[in-house]
């Protein structure tokens, strides 16, 4: 075994080799920090070039690739508050609020530390996963994947702490617009008003673009006299190595997460990053700074990131069960060589094998290099005026989006998401839980239904890993409930402390205001009509909709009874419009506009008009830079599709 | 940025704290651009636009036509309707790239991912608005096939309207867990409890091994849900379902060390149809007996009826001609046929072959002079057959097609 490791090893120091993943990991760099892009992305671009390769220069091109992506689109996560993945809206929730504080350096040297951490282990993980992937999981049956989707969509209200009544209605509306498609197990069209568009459910990339991405652009708009956030790079790179090295334990037990997360067929990245952070929350003793710049939010997420990349290929090597379309395309590309996945792979392909894992593990250190070498840079875009960034910023983040299914109406949902985001944020809704529960809804329904017809009766809660996971879901509840039991009976000088320091205050501008409860009460009808209409579905389509949908009624029912109280008791009619909230509503009918132009006219036509007219007109930027930024653009939007295999939107008026 | 707080009511009072002028590195200008200007610069972007629109889409990608089926200097467009990576995506891009190299001509090859709606989205798009020059093929798998078969609203599309250039086949094996008593077709029959079988969706290939298990008289509680056959593989290792099926592909990975273990039993396999229409064996799994055969062990006789004229149809459908490459059906004749004899060459390449086997699974590439008469009787299906099937899915599945 040792043999085969070294000499994969030799192999990869084989100049083509070394070149090419060199070619990966830099083409998987400038991809994932394009949002919407992701792995999908990197492997759908790089697999053409793959064509007539030997399979070793293959596989160390996109293995290259797939282990820096997730390292990378951190930074639009945290510079920019526009996730690169879905899962990069993890440590977009700290690391965001870090960069927010002026901090940006910071966080951006702890995620990329992170991510080289997570990638090797990940790499590590893989090789010793590979014996014991089998029969772990053949243990791990559809009750456990249950149980797990229930974890993770309870995370949603640990991830609300100080409003948890707003928290669990934006998760039970995740989980509603989650169930916007096609039933898993009967196959019926629900919540889709007869079209073939939304019978395919809604586009993860474009949700997520769309509730954080576009949401914090329309709100930072406003701020167009302000120069940006000041970067503070303290100390420089020893102090940043030192202070991430005090958090090896949690960068460790992410790695493990993620690892886990990937072995496993049907626990997806975002999914298993999201667990991590769960972990790093539940396990912490002092939760009140997570989500406003703790650095634990940061570092083991990201790492888990990383590996959960890793961890993806066990299940997609020896089942031939791919963890994502990334691994689905790599599978593709491995059968067209003839290597078949399955357990044979270990013995027939071991050097194979050991190539992957040093490509990975070489990949992840050299990308953070790279990245980490060019935090200064990267942070300082924080120093042009959003203004000005941001009408490229859309015309970017939609044609990333776009790529995932090639049409237009994902963009449309995406800016719908946006308004939704922004409105989510003024009012003080987390945003987080929203996202939690549409990636979990369909796989917890799945998962349950499975669970429920395999398995008669409750017999399957007396599994070990079940009762080891209703463990973690209960016993930290009850433990929360006991000490705020006791410290009611015995007042300690920490009570002035109970509720969360307040957040930044240009968030929740419209908190309890008109806004606030018109949402409420929107949302509370959501539900109603959405409980209503799933009486048409056949009965086991409905249940777990229904559910959703009376679960959040009562949530929501709560809430517009705890907003009229405060409105009456308080007789303030509250905040119903102040110049950000104008400057947010005009963005996004600029953006409105632009899409409009889209669908008429084609994206580079689209973006010759949106781009220089809103720097003029909104950001009233200099004559010079719009020319020059509005042309460069076109350019280079107009070329992209001749060098890479990317696809423009094109109008109505071209299709003929 | 916490102290914008109070910047931010009035702007006035913030034109006051801002620089004087404007350094030249600073994007921007603080009293607003002089209207004038804004315009002008509008007006000549505007012109620029409209110039893309125009001229744009062909300079980048110029449209290709070939009426007379000369082929020198066009694009070959490849529709796959379903996502990057699956099987048929693997299937489509390698059989389209030999394709376009055995087309005299050298044409370019350019294939397109449309996903969307199970593939009807695409299909649908290429039926509707393909150019029928020669240029533009349609993928089509089991999955586009069947919704059209059962007659879904959804589908605006019709493969009697689309002419066949190539297709290829594959095949599959039920097999059962051992450990729940079965270990051969015989056991299938009688049983106190129903057996449980694992499925991905009651309308998909399932669809095949549903009607195989009716005519049979197999008591089934199918379950649906799993994301794919490998999900189901899984499921049965796990003692969670007793029945599953596996194509040719993913036969000898994952039910073969299975078989060599013990714990799973093969008892059939579908069959391919044969040129007069009937079910045969398997070249692939020569010593696994085909669903006929084995109705004739259980019963006594030969298998006969609408269900059986169901099962024909379905496998024919679904297996014997599971993927093909269509043309829409007012290409001009020149472009069908030579399309159609350079498929012919490229199947009869022994290196082809050689290669092929391992993304085909050991089916042959069809392209022969009767495919088209062949597809076309397979493709055809009858009213009482349809009716059949929109039956038993209701009936037994509790599926109600829209």
């Amino acid at each position: 075994m040792v043999e085969s490791a070294v000499a994969a090893l030799q192999a990869l120091f084989a100049p083509e080799q070394l070149i090419l993943l060199l070619i990966g990991i830099v083409a998987g760099l400038i991809i994932g920090l394009i949002p919407g892009l992701g792995g999908t992305g990197a492997v759908a671009i790089l697999l053409p070039v793959t064509f007539g390769m030997d399979p070793e220069q293959a596989l160390a091109l996109l293995i290259g690739a797939l282990a820096v992506v997730h390292t990378s689109d951190t930074v639009a996560a945290v510079l920019l508050g526009a996730p690169g993945s879905a899962s990069a809206s993890v440590t977009m929730l700290d690391g965001y609020a870090m960069a927010k504080q002026g901090q940006a350096a910071r966080a951006l040297s702890l995620a990329f530390l992170s991510s080289m951490a997570g990638g090797i282990l990940g790499a590590i993980g893989l090789t010793l996963a590979i014996p014991l992937a089998r029969p772990l999981v053949l243990s791990f049956g559809s009750p456990e994947l249950f149980m797990l989707t229930v974890l993770g969509v309870s995370l949603a209200a640990v991830l609300s702490r100080g409003n948890v009544a707003k928290g669990l209605t934006a998760g039970f509306l995740g989980l509603l617009l989650g169930m916007v498609g096609t039933s898993p197990t009967t196959a019926e069209s629900r919540f889709t008003f007869g079209s073939l568009f939304l019978a395919d459910g809604l586009s993860l990339v474009a949700v997520a673009l769309g509730i954080f991405g576009l949401a914090e652009i329309a709100s930072r708009v406003g701020q167009v006299d302000k120069p940006g956030a000041v970067v503070e790079l303290a100390g420089g790179w020893l102090s940043g190595i030192k202070e991430w090295l005090g958090y090896w334990g949690q960068v460790l037990r992410g790695a493990l997460i993620g690892i886990w997360a990937g072995v496993l067929p049907g626990v997806g990245a975002t999914a298993g990053t999201w667990l991590a952070y769960g972990q790093a929350v539940a396990t912490a003793k002092d939760k009140r700074t997570f989500g406003k710049g703790d650095p634990r939010g940061i570092v083991g997420p990201e790492s888990a990131n990383n590996s959960v990349e890793a961890g993806d290929l066990i299940p997609t090597l020896l089942f031939g069960i791919p963890g994502g379309v990334p691994a689905a395309m790599l599978l593709g590309m491995l059968l067209t060589y003839g290597i078949q996945p399955g357990p044979a792979i270990i013995s027939d392909h071991l050097d194979l094998m050991y190539l992957i894992v040093w490509s990975f593990a070489i990949a992840s250190v050299l990308g953070a290099m790279f990245c980490f070498a060019g935090t200064r840079g990267l942070a300082s875009i924080t120093k042009v005026p959003f203004a000005i960034l941001g009408p490229g910023l859309v015309v970017v983040m939609l044609l990333g989006a776009f790529q995932e299914g090639g049409q237009l109406g994902d963009l449309w949902v995406m800016l719908a998401l946006g308004v939704f985001g922004w409105l989510l944020k003024e009012t003080g809704f987390p945003r987080a839980p929203f996202l939690i529960g549409f990636v979990l809804a369909i796989p917890m329904e799945r998962y349950y239904f499975l669970t429920a017809n395999v398995y008669s009766g409750l017999s399957w809660m007396l599994r070990p890993w079940v009762l080891v996971f209703l463990a973690v879901l209960v016993v930290p509840a009850i433990v929360t409930g006991t000490r705020r039991g006791r410290a009611r009976l015995r007042p300690t000088p920490e009570d002035p402390h109970a509720e969360p320091p307040p957040e930044d205050q240009h968030e929740g501008e419209l908190v309890g205001s008109v806004w606030s409860r018109g949402l409420s009460a929107a949302m509370l009808l959501v539900f109603v009509a959405g409980f209503l209409a799933a009486g048409s579905f056949s009965p086991e389509a409905r249940l777990v909709p229904r559910l959703v949908c009376a679960g959040g009624a009562i949530v929501a029912a709560l809430l517009v009874f705890t907003e009229l109280r405060t409105w009456r008791r308080t007789a303030e009619p509250g905040v119903t419009w102040t110049r950000d909230v104008g400057v947010a509503l005009k963005t996004f009918v600029w953006m409105v506009a632009f899409l409009g132009l889209t669908t008429l006219f084609g994206y580079v036509a689209a973006l010759l008009l949106f781009v220089p007219a809103f720097l003029l007109y909104v950001a009233r930027a200099k004559p010079r830079i719009v020319i020059v930024y509005g042309l460069a653009l076109a350019i280079v939007i107009a070329a992209l599709p001749s060098l890479i295999p990317i696809g423009l939107p094109i109008g109505l008026v071209n299709t003929t | 940025m916490r102290d914008t707080t109070n910047d931010r009511a009035d702007s006035s009072s913030s034109d006051a704290r801002r620089p004087p002028a404007s350094h030249p590195w600073d994007a921007v200008e603080h009293p607003p651009v002089n209207p004038k200007t804004s315009a002008a610069i509008m007006v000549a972007f505007a012109l620029l636009a409209v110039t893309v629109v125009i001229f744009g889409g062909n300079l980048l990608n110029p449209k290709a036509s070939t009426t007379d089926g000369d082929y020198a200097g066009e694009t070959i467009e490849l529709l796959i309707p379903l996502a990057e990576g699956g099987g048929t995506d693997t299937w489509a891009r390698f059989v389209g790239t030999e394709l376009t190299r055995e087309i005299p001509g050298k044409p370019g090859f350019s294939p397109v991912n449309e996903a969307g709606g199970e593939g009807i989205s695409g299909t649908n798009r290429f039926a509707a608005s393909a150019p029928a020059d020669g240029t533009e093929i349609l993928v089509s798998t089991a999955s586009t096939v069947m919704p059209w078969v059962l007659g879904r609203s959804a589908v605006e599309y019709n493969f009697n309207r689309l002419t066949p250039i190539l297709a290829t086949g594959t095949g599959g094996v039920i097999y059962a867990r051992a450990e729940a008593g079965v270990r051969k077709p015989e056991d299938l029959l009688n049983r106190d409890a129903p057996l449980k079988f694992g499925g991905i969706s009651a309308t998909g290939l399932d669809l095949t091994t549903l009607v195989a298990f009716d005519l049979l008289g197999v008591d089934v509680d199918a379950i649906f849900g799993f994301e794919g056959r490998g999900p189901v593989n899984l499921a049965l290792q796990r003692g969670e379902v007793d029945l599953d099926y596996q194509t040719t592909s993913a036969y000898a990975p994952a039910v073969e060390p299975l078989v060599r273990a013990g714990t799973a039993v093969p008892l059939m396999s579908f069959g391919q149809v044969d040129d007069k229409g009937d079910v045969v064996r398997d070249p692939n799994f020569p010593d696994i007996p085909n669903v006929a055969e084995v109705y004739q062990s259980l019963y006594g006789q030969a298998p006969r009826g609408e269900t059986f004229e169901a099962y024909k149809k379905l496998l024919a459908l679904t297996y014997t001609y599971q993927k093909a490459m269509w043309v829409p059906g007012d290409t001009p004749r020149q472009a069908v046929e030579l399309l159609r004899a350079s498929a012919e060459k490229l199947s009869q390449s022994p290196q082809f072959n050689q290669e092929v086997a391992k993304v085909l699974g050991g089916y042959p590439l069809l392209a022969d002079q009767q495919l088209a008469a062949r597809i076309s009787t397979a493709y055809t299906v009858d009213a009482p057959v349809r009716e059949y099937i929109v039956n038993l899915l209701e009936s037994d599945y509790q599926v109600k097609l829209e």
